[in-house]
């Protein structure tokens, strides 16, 4: 008998690199894992990517968080994540992170200072432009990114603390136009629907958006709708969606609001409407019918490239539906005309119907995990709560509830992104504040943006890297703790407030923003008016105060842990409905009806008539359109769903890097391609007026000929696109310019 | 309204303190203690709920085993699967056991995507399993799952290079190679496998499925547009779609041509071994016919010179593997593997050609030329050198990458056993001769040229003018695996290329050459020309083999959008 070490030198079947993977049953429900992950402990919050929400459980060993997985129970994501959940721990590990305040020195170069230092430069230089150049000069840039208690404390220190005018988030560049659209056709920036629709919808319409590779978990929710749903995708791309869909509508880019009349035209012609939600609620339907009464089919397919066949379907599509849900992203946002044609696809939804019954509604999706929470309370745009600056009864209120002099609150309203920007050009701005966000990546027309951002006296970048493409360019940056870090709270895409927790260990000296906001108040000499604001979980306090009254009312959430128990919960939620469903213990287990609910089922709407509005207005030609010189249109958008934004997290994340393109490609039509004697996997200059960028050819008939399709992700891709907005939104138009495209010489 | 202002500036003394008592609360994860579950035991996954639907109700029967199943229709592309397979798994920071792949085609008016999700597909016919010298994988009897022994492997990659779906997977860290088992612990325990578990539109499942049926299947159909020829190992996995793909469908990374890797010490010890076997026939060669004075005072030189490269080229092969300490393991896969059969020719031809040119150095002395045992050590000399080269030759044909098919690797390795044999010989005789002072330069090199120098420049030429019509595949319209070698070789490779072709025809023709037609008149003379020749020889046939390598066009499962 051969000694069994003796034999496992022959044949090792066993040993320390097998069982270093064997699959063990784990604790808390979890899937079974290798020793090495085996958790301890776990912890509930929901991711900070996007905005979907989704509950992720973050394994914990010894204090340490080791791994993540997506909460089974939750009512979002129901256990599943996407790629960037799974990885959301990987992205903080990272040399690039802020680990210390930096300060620019005399040379020119970042260098590590002390806190102290880095806050006293902070208050001194501030304070020096408020001197020099009065309160005007000062602005922040905020995000969609960071909790909303700490987006109401950069807002609060913005403008009731440091007494700056202007601040906005970079929400600008991906929600501005639903919240207008919202707020004129509602009363309310209040996306009225609840993910459970997407289950309930027999049709559903997709513009300008791709959720299959934007925001996979809600497609997850389309994937399980049992009803053999229709689904209608309007893009002009062939996306994964569009191959998924029932009826593919590729217009031309930027005809959306041009189709949308021509349906509802349809709609009016055949009688396909809801006459008597019409009549009592909502107004401007005649005027309406009226409008869009010159939007013959024929015209409109001219003006779409799209057959009056495929006009009719659409059109009866949505009549024979009867739980139709109209679904829009960045297609419609991110356009020179966005909010009307936002307004559009509400107009459908008002005019058939199809609103505050489940798997109806007219439904922006959002895009950051917090953009909901930068909405009703980043203090920029709107006064805290979803109120206005300009409204004295609100100023009141609000002083009162925070307990700070009235004269604090500025009257007016903020400089919007573009216009902040612009101010730096002019001059008039010399200090700007950027809370994580990449704006010299981001910004629209990136050459200028850079230039407009080198401009100013003082630029600080409040960030959890030190090297994303802004913080290169800032005076002082403060080292950011991330998600995971810290604790608070984020509104997802259906007003769904979840929380986040402090699970991991911050690098060196990085802080959460809302304690850096503490040290920012201090050193300022301003934190008398933050007595209140010592934690997340007092400022949430003093949120739900704020939101008192107000659609979004949320004064029955008891604190985090009520959040945490409920699986989210969705405001509104008066206190009626916290009597309805806690127990005696304090205990809740939200019943399914309340867990996911919509807005407008009793058909009141926010304005003060109770009446949605039908807002509407002629489309515009293209600002940029094709000529002779710059033949295609330029389309932007996502890449893959392994990557977030600028890439500034998920880039961090070894396997998210491996499962993306290295480097920028563009897309173009294979007849394009031939006609400028392009072949597959060359290296092809993209050229706007503005720029000129070098990208690998990627040949593939899913774009349309005429039109070519860069991904947002790369760096150099906003070098080409042209700072135009939306007037009302002022959201930047990324996804439309004109460009040509060659081989190098 | 008055604007806000700035307060003056308070004293700010209390600010450092301020700072130590925010850095310590950032620092403590009390917050987190108190909202952890610490407590509860399940004792079934959460999950199950989800994916119980996604399992076979029955385990494999005789002649069945588990497959995985992809419903394309649902596989929308977001790659969690390959997040959650790399997160629940433990695998290392760069490490991921699944893909996802795209393929694209259509027209204009009807284009067609469709993401392809791919791990291992537990073939019928494992090529990894067949070429592992060491026996590290196992296809278990009763699942089917083709498993690798992670501690019985040594790291010799040869999996890698046959698997035609890039399925094993190298970690430097650890020196193994380690693949997807199909999460066969939790499979085993009526759990689904990670990204079973985690796909969030239930596209992959585990399906129980027919052997016969795989065989058949693979027969008739192709597995998948873009996919390796199922043929090579009868894959498992299903591919189900309601879709009816064009006939254009292509990987969208088809056009995409790359680089494979280069594996440094396998390129040494081929050239290596090859030089030195080709040293030992040309030996035999010289002294079949007459033998005059120079030969045989050159003869034992020439061996000594083979052996040394021999046993250096089997030095460099123990740094190819990630556990070299291992090496006698090679020995299990004797019935199976190529490679294992390679170690043990050259194993046995190393001492043989140290014991023969011990011999030969020693002959006039002992006189025992002619002696049985004397032949018969010749021999297998020769004999385990062919077998070595020849197994060499089978290692790369096995794998069935096209660059490396057909006779292609067998005209490659015998051309450079011949071409270094030859110059090896001379740059030996140039040794020889300087140590051996009775020696005279002239007398020994003019004659071994006069011998050698032909043969040399013809089997230089030739293997060149071989290589090279390799870049007549450039005019190839299909982008066929030759016309990517070629490509590789004018493109992204175009300087190893060149400095190959350069260094060949200097080292194999120009150099002979100006030996032959040039006639030198001192040692130095001799010496540098002979020396540079041979150098540049050796130097063109790695850069060749470096080519070998990293023009060997894989096939792969359809590959996502590449930079």
């Amino acid at each position: 008998m051969i000694p069994a070490e003796l034999r496992s030198l022959i044949r090792a079947v066993n040993g320390p690199f097998t069982s270093e993977l064997v699959q063990q049953p784990s604790p808390f429900g979890l899937a079974r894992l290798p020793v090495s992950a085996m958790p301890t402990a776990t912890t509930n919050m929901v991711c900070g990517f996007c905005s979907t929400g989704c509950g992720l459980t973050v394994h914990l060993q010894n204090d340490s968080a080791i791994g993540i997985s997506p909460t089974t129970e939750y009512p979002v994501n129901l256990g599943m994540a996407c790629p960037k959940g799974w990885e959301a721990l990987s992205v903080l590990n990272s040399p690039d992170r802020a680990t210390t305040p930096l300060l620019r020195n005399n040379r020119g170069r970042l260098e590590p200072v002390d806190w102290p230092t880095a806050l006293n430069t902070f208050a001194q230089r501030w304070r020096r432009i408020r001197d020099q150049h009065g309160p005007e000069a000062m602005a922040w840039l905020g995000t969609g990114q960071i909790a909303v208690e700490e987006l109401a404390f950069l807002g609060a220190l913005g403008k009731f603390g440091m007494g700056m005018l202007h601040g906005d988030g970079n929400t600008r560049q991906c929600m501005a136009t639903a919240v207008v659209a919202y707020k004129q056709a509602f009363g309310f920036d209040a996306p009225p629907y609840t993910y459970a629709d997407f289950e309930e919808s027999d049709v559903l319409v997709f513009v300008g958006a791709n959720p299959c590779i934007a925001h996979p978990i809600l497609w997850e929710r389309v994937m399980r709708n049992r009803h053999q749903p229709r689904i209608i995708v309007v893009d002009p791309r062939r996306t994964e969606t569009a191959m998924a869909a029932s009826l593919h509508l590729p217009l031309r880019p930027k005809s959306d609001l041009t189709l949308f009349y021509g349906i509802a035209r349809i709609l009016f012609e055949r009688g396909w409407i809801d006459e008597s939600f019409l009549q009592g609620h909502t107004t401007g339907a005649a005027e309406f019918q009226q409008h869009v009464a010159s939007y013959f089919p024929e015209f409109v397919a001219r003006e779409t490239g799209l057959s009056t066949d495929l006009l009719e379907q659409f059109a009866r599509l949505i009549h024979e539906g009867q739980r139709v849900s109209f679904w829009w992203t960045m297609g419609i946002n991110q356009s020179y005309e966005g909010v009307r044609a936002a307004q559009s696809l509400i107009n459908l939804a008002l005019m058939t119907g199809n609103i505050g019954k489940p798997g109806t509604g007219a439904n922006s999706i959002t895009g950051q995990c917090n953009a909901m929470g930068s909405r009703l309370f980043s203090n920029t745009t709107g006064l805290l709560g979803g109120r206005e600056f300009t409204n004295p009864q609100h100023r009141a209120h609000v002083a009162d509830l925070l307990d700070i002099p009235v004269d604090r609150i500025p009257d007016r309203n903020s400089f919007s992104y573009h216009e902040i920007l612009k101010g730096i050009l002019d001059g008039k701005i010399k200090g700007l504040w950027v809370v994580a966000t990449n704006p010299a990546h981001s910004w629209i027309n990136q050459d200028q943006a850079k230039d407009i951002l080198s401009r100013l006296e003082f630029l600080v970048v409040q960030d959890m890297y030190s090297t994303t493409e802004t913080a290169q360019l800032a005076d002082l940056v403060l080292p950011a703790a991330a998600w995971g870090e810290k604790e608070g709270t984020f509104i997802n895409s259906e007003r769904r407030i979840g929380v986040i927790r402090q699970a991991a260990r911050a690098p060196g000296q990085a802080l959460s923003d809302f304690r850096i906001f503490q040290l920012i108040a201090r050193a300022c000499g301003v934190d008398s008016l933050f007595r209140d604001w010592t934690s997340p979980a007092a400022v949430f306090q003093l949120l739900k105060k704020l939101s008192a009254g107000q659609p979004c009312d949320f004064t029955g959430i008891r604190d985090y842990q009520h959040l945490d128990q409920a699986g989210g919960i969705q405001w509104p939620y008066s206190t009626e409905f916290h009597a309805d469903t806690a127990d005696d213990a304090g205990h809740s287990s939200l019943t399914a009806a309340v867990q996911e609910r919509r807005l407008f089922a009793d058909g009141q709407f926010f304005h003060p008539d109770g009446r949605a509005k039908l807002l509407f207005e002629s489309p515009r030609p293209m600002p940029e359109p094709p000529t002779v010189d710059y033949p295609l249109v330029l389309l932007t958008g996502r890449g893959t769903a392994v990557q977030w934004h600028t890439q500034t997290r998920t880039a961090k994340s070894a396997v998210l890097r491996k499962l993306a393109p290295l480097a920028v490609y563009v897309e173009i039509n294979p007849a394009d391609a031939r006609r400028c004697g392009i072949s597959a996997q060359q290296k092809v200059i993209v050229e706007s007026r503005r720029a000129a960028v070098t990208a690998t050819a990627f040949l593939t008939p899913t774009v349309a000929a005429g039109q070519v399709f860069l991904p947002m992700h790369y760096p150099e891709v906003n070098r080409l696109t042209d700072a135009v907005f939306d007037p009302y939104s002022k959201q930047p138009s990324y996804k439309s310019c004109a460009v040509r495209i060659r081989l190098p010489e | 309204m008055e604007l806000t202002l700035l307060p003056v500036l308070p004293d700010r003394g209390s600010l450092p303190s301020l700072v130590q008592e925010l850095l310590r609360e950032q620092n403590s994860l009390t917050a987190v203690e108190q909202f952890a579950n610490s407590v509860g035991d399940h004792s079934r996954p959460a999950q199950a709920k989800y994916y119980q639907a996604l399992l076979p109700a029955q385990p494999p029967g005789p002649g069945e085993q588990y497959a995985f199943e992809v419903d394309l229709d649902r596989c929308s592309g977001c790659k969690a699967c390959v997040t959650a397979c790399h997160a629940l798994n433990g695998l290392d920071e760069h490490e991921t056991w699944r893909d996802v792949g795209l393929l694209i085609g259509g027209t204009t008016a009807l284009p067609v995507i469709q993401h392809v999700t791919a791990a291992c597909h537990h073939c019928l016919e494992p090529a990894c399993m067949d070429v592992c010298p060491t026996r590290a994988y196992e296809k278990d009897a009763q699942t089917g799952i083709v498993k690798h022994l992670d501690d019985q492997c040594f790291g010799c990659q040869y999996c890698i290079l046959a698997c035609p779906y890039d399925v094993p997977k190298y970690h430097a860290g650890k020196g193994i190679v380690r693949k997807c088992d199909m999460c066969s612990d939790r499979l085993s325990a009526g759990e689904a496998p990670a990204c079973v578990q985690a796909c969030p539109h239930e596209a992959i499942r585990i399906s129980v499925v027919s052997q016969a049926d795989v065989a058949a299947d693979c027969e008739a159909t192709d597995f998948l547009p873009g996919a390796p020829d199922p043929q090579i190992t009868l894959p498992t996995t299903t591919y189900k779609t309601s879709r009816v793909f064009p006939r254009n469908m292509l990987p969208a990374d088809y056009h995409a041509v790359r680089v494979e890797e280069a594996h440094f010490p396998l390129i040494l010890m081929l050239v290596l071994t090859q030089l030195s076997v080709g040293a030992c026939f040309v030996n035999e060669w010289m002294f079949s016919g007459e033998t005059t004075p120079v030969l045989t005072s050159i003869r034992g030189w020439q061996m000594l010179t083979a052996v040394g490269f021999g046993f250096l080229a089997l030095g460099a092969s123990t740094l190819h593997l990630g556990r070299p300490h291992l090496a006698y393991r090679a020995l299990l896969g004797l019935r199976t593997s190529w490679l294992s059969r390679e170690i043990v020719a050259f194993g046995l031809f190393a001492p043989a050609a140290a014991a023969c040119s011990l011999g030969t150095m020693f002959q006039s002395a002992t006189g025992f030329a002619g002696v049985a045992v004397w032949l018969f050590v010749r021999a297998a000399v020769l004999v385990t050198g062919l077998a070595g080269v020849l197994c060499s030759v089978m290692i790369y044909y096995r794998t069935r990458r096209p660059t490396w098919g057909g006779t292609r690797t067998l005209w490659r390795f015998v051309g450079t056993s011949v071409w270094l044999g030859l110059s090896a010989t001379l740059f030996a005789a140039m040794l020889a001769t300087s140590v051996q002072s009775r020696l005279e330069f002239g007398t020994v090199m003019r004659e071994l040229v006069a011998l050698l120098g032909r043969p040399l420049m013809i089997c230089a030429a030739v293997k060149l003018a071989y290589e090279g019509a390799d870049l007549l595949h450039l005019l190839d319209r299909h982008q066929s695996p030759l016309k990517r070698l070629a490509l590789l070789m004018t493109r992204d490779l175009g300087g190893i290329a060149i400095a190959r072709f350069a260094l060949g025809t200097l080292g194999g023709i120009i150099l002979p050459w100006s030996l032959l037609a040039a006639d030198h008149d001192t040692p130095v003379q001799w010496m540098a020309t002979v020396t540079v020749m041979f150098v540049m020889s050796v130097a063109g046939e790695l850069l060749e083999r470096t080519l070998f390598f990293m023009t060997a066009v894989s096939p792969r499962m359809p590959g996502a959008v590449r930079t």
